[in-house]
C-alpha cells in the first residue's frame, strides 16, 4: 500500500511540474498563454475572394487569343463576345464555318469545352478542371500575397487562413491601426503602363474626339486626378490608354518611398531584367509621347516620356506620405489576383481588451475565493482537500493551454470558472457519498472506498453531458466561443483526473488503513 | 456543516404547480419577444457595431445627422465619454463599419484632410512613417533609422492605449524617447483627433444568415445527442424526460432573454449550448440514484415513492452544486464588465432552471410516462414480482404515500 501511493505521489507530483513549468513566462515567452483577440485587441476578418475576377480574366485572355489568331491566319474577324461569367461565343461571320475558328482556338483554349449553338455560333465554356484549379491558384495566391502585406507590415504572429465558400480568416493581433491595415489587404494593386492616345478631358463623353479613328476600338477610357500647376488634386480628369498592356507590376522588382524635386513623397521603382528589358523597348519607341499609370483602373500619372528609361523610375502623383508608403508596400508584396470583399470584421481596440482582461481576471478571482470558502466552510477537512485538486485542476487546464498554444479569451477565463464548478461538483457527489456511507455505520476506510467506488459512474455521466456540449459548442463557435469550447474541454479532462486521483490519494494519505482511522473531517 | 440530512420532501407532489409556473414564466417571455420583436444583435441580423470614446462630450446631436439610420447610446458611464453606435443590417456585403467610421473621421477631424496624422486613430506605422520621412534627429534612411523612430512611435501608441485616448497634446510628448526634434514634428504634423475606436464589428447578410443556422442547429443537434447518450446509459423514458428538461432549460433562458429584451448573439447562443450540457448535471444525478435504489429496494415502492427517495437523497449535492456555480456565476454578472455580462445572466437563469427542473419538470415526464405505460416502473416487492406482466389498473396520477 505505502509503495502503491508513493508512486501515485510521483505522478501528482509531476503532473505539477510538468504544467507548471509552460506556464512560467520565460524570455523566449514573455506571454506563455496567448491571448485571444477579445483580451490583446486586434482585428478578425473574413473577407470573400472574388474569384469570379480571375475567371474572368481568363475569358478575357481567350478571347483576345482567339482574335489575334484569327487575324494572323488571315481569317475574318469573329464576333467574339462573353456569354457569362465561365463561357464565351465565337461568331464567325456570314459565310465562314465554324471548323475554321476551331482549328485557329484548338492550341490556344485548352481548358475550354466546345459546343455548337443552335444560331451556328461555337459556345466556349470553361472546363470544370480547370475553373477549380482556377480558384484554388486564386485562394492560394491571396493567401500569399496577403501575407506579404501583413508580414510588411509588422504584425506579430498574424493568422492567415483559407476557409471552405472562397473565404479566407484574417487574424491581426494588437493592431493599432485597423482600418490603414484593411485598406493594404484589401488593395488589389494591379499596376499597368499603358500608352496614351489623343489628349486628357475633363468630360468622359469628348475624350474620343482627339484619339485617331483607327485607335477608337483599341482605347479604354479611364479616370484619374486633375491637378492644377502646384499639383494640388482639382477635380477628375479622364484618359483615353491603349488596351495594350506592354508592362504590369508583375515587371516590377522593388518598390520604395522617395522624396520628389519639392520633397514630396513619391515612389521609385526598379524593374526586373526581363521587365526593363520591355520597359525600355516601350520607352524608347515612344519619346515625347504620355505614358499612364495605372493602379486598379485609375490613371495614377501620365508624365511625358522624355528619354528611353532601362531599369528604374518613379511614379509621382498627390501622395501623403502614408499613401506614398502604402503604394510601395502593395506594389513590393505584388497584386492580388482577384478582389475582395469583406463580409465580417471584428476588431478590439487594444484599450478595451486592457479593460476586459482586467475585469475578466477579476471576477474570476472573486469567484474562485469565494468558491473557496464555500467548500471548507461546508466540507471542513475535505474541503481542503478540494481545494488542493481545485488548483491542480487550474494549474493543469493552463499548462495545458500553454502547452498547445491554445487561445485564452474572454468567455474562455468563464469556461474556466466554470469547469472548476464541475470540479468542485466531481468532489461534493464523492463526498455526500462518503457522508452517507458514514450514517450508515461504515468505517472511514470503507465509507471512502465506497464513496469514490459509487460516485464513480455518477461523475463520467455529467461530464460526459458536458462534454457533448462542449464539442458542439466547438464546432459551432468562431474566435472567442472556440476559446470558450476548448477550456472547457481541457478543463473536464482535468476535473476527472483530480477528483478521482488526487482527491484520493489526498483521503488515502490522510487516513492510511494501517493506522485504523477512526474519524473523518468532513464537515 | 451538513444542512440536508435525511430530508423527506414530497417534491413529486408539486408537479403540477411547477408545470404551470414554468409555462406562465415562458408565457410572459414569449409575449415580450412578440411585444418587442426579438432583439437579433449584428452577429445573427447582419449589420455593424462601433464603440468609440471622445476626447471630449460625445457629440450626439451631430452623430444622428450624420448617420440617420443608426441607433445611437451611450456605452459605459457617462464619464467615459463612449458611445455604442448599432447600424441597421444592409443588403450588399462591404465593410461597414470601417466606411462609417472613415466618413465620421473626415467629418469630425477636418485636420485629417490637410495630411496632418491623427494621433488617437493612426497607428504605430503611421507615425513611424511621419518620423521617418521628417528625419528630425537625423537618422539617415537607413534600417537602423526606421528602427530608432519606429521605437518612439511604439511608446507614443503603447501611452494612449494606457490611458484610452490623448487629451492633450502634452500626453503624447512626454513619452519616452520623444526628442525636441520629434516633438517639433509632432507639433506640426499631427493632431488629436475626436475619438478613437474601441470596438467595431461588421457582420455581412451571408454571414449572418449562417450564424443563424449554425446557431439552431448546434443547439437542437446537442439536445439530441444528450438525449441519445442518456437513453443509452439510462433508459428511452429518462432519455425523453433529459430531452423535455433541456427545452425547458433552454426555453426558461431564452424566456427571460425576452424579458429583459436582451440582444440575441453568439455569446448567448454559447450560453444556451453551455445549459443544454451544465443543467441536465442533476437530472443525471438524480436518476443514477434511482436506478441504483431499484436495485437494492427488496419492497413495494411506486415509481413516485422511488423519485423522491432518490431526490431527497440527492438534494445536498444538488444545491451545493448549484451553489457553488451560483456564486461563480454571480461573481462574473458583479465584476465581469460589459462583454459577458448578459451571457453571464443567461447562464445564471439557466442553471437555475436546470436545478428547479431535475426536482420538477423531469419527475413530471417520468411519472407521466410510468402512467401511459402501465407503471412499469414500479417495484411490486418479491412475492408479486410475476404479476408485473399482468396490466394494472389505471391509477391515478398522485396516489404514493410518504417515503419512509
Amino acid at each position: 500500500m505505502t509503495r502503491g501511493i508513493a508512486w501515485k505521489i510521483v505522478l501528482i507530483v509531476a503532473v505539477l511540474i510538468g504544467f507548471t513549468v509552460p506556464i512560467i513566462p520565460t524570455k523566449n515567452t514573455p506571454e506563455p498563454i496567448r491571448r485571444g483577440l477579445d483580451l490583446k485587441g486586434g482585428t478578425h476578418l473574413v473577407m470573400r475572394v472574388n474569384v469570379g475576377d480571375a475567371t474572368r480574366l481568363e475569358i478575357d485572355q481567350a478571347m483576345e487569343a482567339i482574335k489575334t489568331q484569327s487575324a494572323k491566319q488571315s481569317l475574318p474577324a469573329p464576333t467574339v463576345r462573353r456569354a457569362n461569367d465561365t463561357a464565351f461565343l465565337v461568331v464567325p461571320p456570314a459565310g465562314v464555318s465554324t471548323a475554321e475558328y476551331e482549328r485557329v482556338a484548338k492550341d490556344y483554349t485548352p481548358s475550354f469545352d466546345l459546343s455548337h449553338t443552335a444560331e451556328g455560333a461555337v459556345l466556349f465554356k470553361m472546363k470544370p478542371s480547370a475553373q477549380a484549379a482556377i480558384e484554388r491558384d486564386t485562394i492560394e495566391h491571396s493567401v500569399e500575397t496577403i501575407r506579404n502585406r501583413v508580414d510588411a507590415l509588422g504584425v506579430t504572429e498574424p493568422l492567415i487562413a483559407p476557409e471552405s465558400g472562397n473565404r479566407i480568416v484574417i487574424q491581426l493581433p494588437g493592431v493599432d491601426d485597423p482600418a490603414r491595415v484593411k485598406d493594404i489587404i484589401k488593395t488589389t494593386a494591379v499596376l499597368q503602363f499603358r500608352l496614351v492616345e489623343g489628349e486628357p478631358s475633363t468630360d468622359p463623353k469628348t475624350i474620343m474626339q482627339s484619339v485617331p479613328p483607327n485607335m477608337q476600338n483599341d482605347v479604354d477610357v479611364l479616370p484619374g486626378n486633375d491637378e492644377d500647376a502646384l499639383g494640388r488634386v482639382t477635380g477628375v480628369k479622364y484618359f483615353a490608354v491603349r488596351k495594350s498592356v506592354p508592362v504590369t507590376g508583375t515587371d516590377l522588382k522593388n518598390a520604395r518611398v522617395q522624396k520628389g524635386r519639392l520633397g514630396e513623397p513619391t515612389v521609385g521603382f526598379s524593374l526586373t531584367p526581363d521587365g526593363g528589358r520591355k520597359f525600355g523597348d516601350l520607352t524608347g519607341a515612344n519619346v515625347k509621347r504620355r505614358l499612364a499609370i495605372v493602379l486598379d483602373n485609375k490613371v495614377v500619372s501620365a508624365p511625358v516620356i522624355n528619354s528611353q528609361i532601362n531599369d528604374q523610375g518613379v511614379i509621382e502623383g498627390s501622395f501623403t506620405t502614408q499613401q506614398a508608403a502604402d503604394l510601395a508596400l502593395v506594389l513590393r508584396s505584388g497584386s492580388l489576383p482577384a478582389s475582395l470583399t469583406t463580409l465580417e470584421e471584428r476588431t478590439v481596440g487594444p484599450s478595451l481588451g486592457r479593460d476586459s482582461i482586467h475585469q475578466g481576471v477579476l471576477a474570476s478571482l472573486i469567484g474562485f475565493i469565494a468558491l473557496i470558502l464555500a467548500v471548507v466552510l461546508y466540507y471542513h477537512g475535505a474541503g481542503i482537500n478540494a481545494v488542493l485538486a481545485l488548483l491542480l485542476n487550474l494549474v493543469i487546464i493552463l499548462g495545458m493551454m500553454a502547452i498547445f498554444k491554445a487561445t485564452l479569451t474572454l468567455p474562455g477565463i468563464a469556461g474556466i470558472i466554470l469547469t472548476l464548478g464541475m470540479a468542485v461538483d466531481s468532489n461534493v457527489l464523492v463526498f455526500e457519498r462518503i457522508r452517507e456511507e458514514l450514517r450508515e455505520g461504515k468505517t472511514v476506510r470503507a465509507s471512502i472506498e465506497n464513496g469514490f467506488s459509487r460516485a464513480f459512474g455518477t461523475i463520467i455521466d455529467t461530464h460526459m453531458t458536458t462534454i457533448i456540449s462542449a464539442l458542439f459548442l466547438f464546432q459551432f463557435g468562431t474566435g472567442p466561443i472556440k476559446g470558450f469550447a476548448v477550456t472547457l474541454l481541457i478543463g473536464l479532462f482535468a476535473s476527472v483526473f483530480t477528483a478521482f486521483f488526487v482527491s484520493r490519494v489526498i483521503f488515502d494519505l490522510v487516513y492510511r488503513p494501517e493506522n485504523r482511522p477512526t474519524s473523518i473531517s468532513i464537515g | 456543516m451538513q444542512i440536508f440530512v435525511n430530508t423527506k420532501f414530497d417534491f413529486v407532489k408539486w408537479r403540477f404547480h411547477a408545470v404551470v409556473f414554468s409555462l406562465i414564466w415562458i408565457v410572459i417571455g414569449a409575449v415580450m419577444f412578440v411585444k418587442h420583436g426579438i432583439n437579433w444583435g449584428i452577429d445573427f441580423a447582419g449589420g455593424a457595431n462601433i464603440v468609440l470614446r471622445f476626447k471630449d462630450k460625445v457629440p450626439v446631436d451631430l452623430l444622428r445627422g450624420l448617420l440617420t439610420d443608426a441607433s445611437i447610446q451611450q456605452y459605459g458611464k457617462a464619464e467615459d465619454n463612449a458611445v455604442l453606435i448599432r447600424l441597421p443590417e444592409q443588403k450588399k456585403e462591404s465593410d461597414y463599419a470601417g466606411n462609417t467610421v472613415n466618413r465620421l473621421n473626415l467629418a469630425l477631424n477636418p485636420e485629417a484632410a490637410g495630411g496632418k496624422v491623427d494621433l488617437n486613430f493612426r497607428g504605430r506605422e503611421s507615425v513611424t512613417d511621419l518620423l521617418f520621412q521628417a528625419d528630425p534627429d537625423h537618422k539617415g534612411t537607413g534600417p537602423d533609422a526606421r528602427k530608432y523612430y519606429e521605437n518612439v512611435a511604439q511608446n507614443i501608441i503603447s501611452k494612449r492605449s494606457e490611458v484610452g485616448l490623448f487629451r492633450n497634446m502634452q500626453q503624447a510628448l512626454s513619452v519616452n524617447g520623444v526628442t525636441t526634434g520629434i516633438a517639433g514634428v509632432l507639433n506640426g504634423k499631427t493632431f488629436l483627433g475626436s475619438f478613437n475606436v474601441l470596438n467595431q464589428e461588421t457582420v455581412g447578410p451571408q454571414v449572418g444568415r449562417e450564424l443563424q443556422q449554425k446557431a439552431i442547429w448546434a443547439i437542437v443537434l446537442s439536445t439530441l445527442a444528450m438525449g441519445a447518450y442518456l437513453w443509452i446509459r439510462f433508459d428511452i423514458m429518462f432519455g425523453a424526460a433529459a430531452i423535455v428538461c433541456i427545452i425547458h432549460d433552454v426555453c426558461m433562458s431564452l424566456a427571460f432573454l425576452g424579458m429583459i429584451n436582451g440582444e440575441a448573439s453568439l455569446n448567448i447562443v454559447a450560453a444556451l449550448l453551455l445549459i443544454v450540457g451544465f443543467s441536465i448535471n442533476d437530472t443525471v444525478v438524480m436518476y443514477d440514484r434511482v436506478r441504483e435504489n431499484r436495485r437494492k429496494i427488496k419492497t413495494r415502492m411506486t415509481f413516485e415513492e422511488q423519485l423522491n427517495l432518490a431526490m431527497n437523497q440527492t438534494l445536498s449535492r444538488t444545491i451545493l452544486t448549484s451553489g457553488s456555480v451560483v456564486i461563480v456565476l454571480i461573481a462574473l454578472i458583479l465584476f465581469g464588465g460589459k462583454v459577458i455580462h448578459e451571457f453571464a445572466w443567461i447562464l445564471l437563469i439557466g442553471v437555475l432552471a436546470g436545478t428547479y427542473s431535475t426536482i420538477t419538470i423531469v419527475p413530471a415526464v417520468a411519472i407521466f410516462w410510468n402512467n401511459v405505460t402501465g407503471r412499469a416502473h414500479d417495484l411490486s416487492g418479491p412475492a408479486v414480482r410475476a404479476r408485473v406482466e399482468a396490466p394494472p389498473p389505471a391509477a391515478p396520477p398522485q396516489r404514493k404515500r410518504k417515503v419512509g
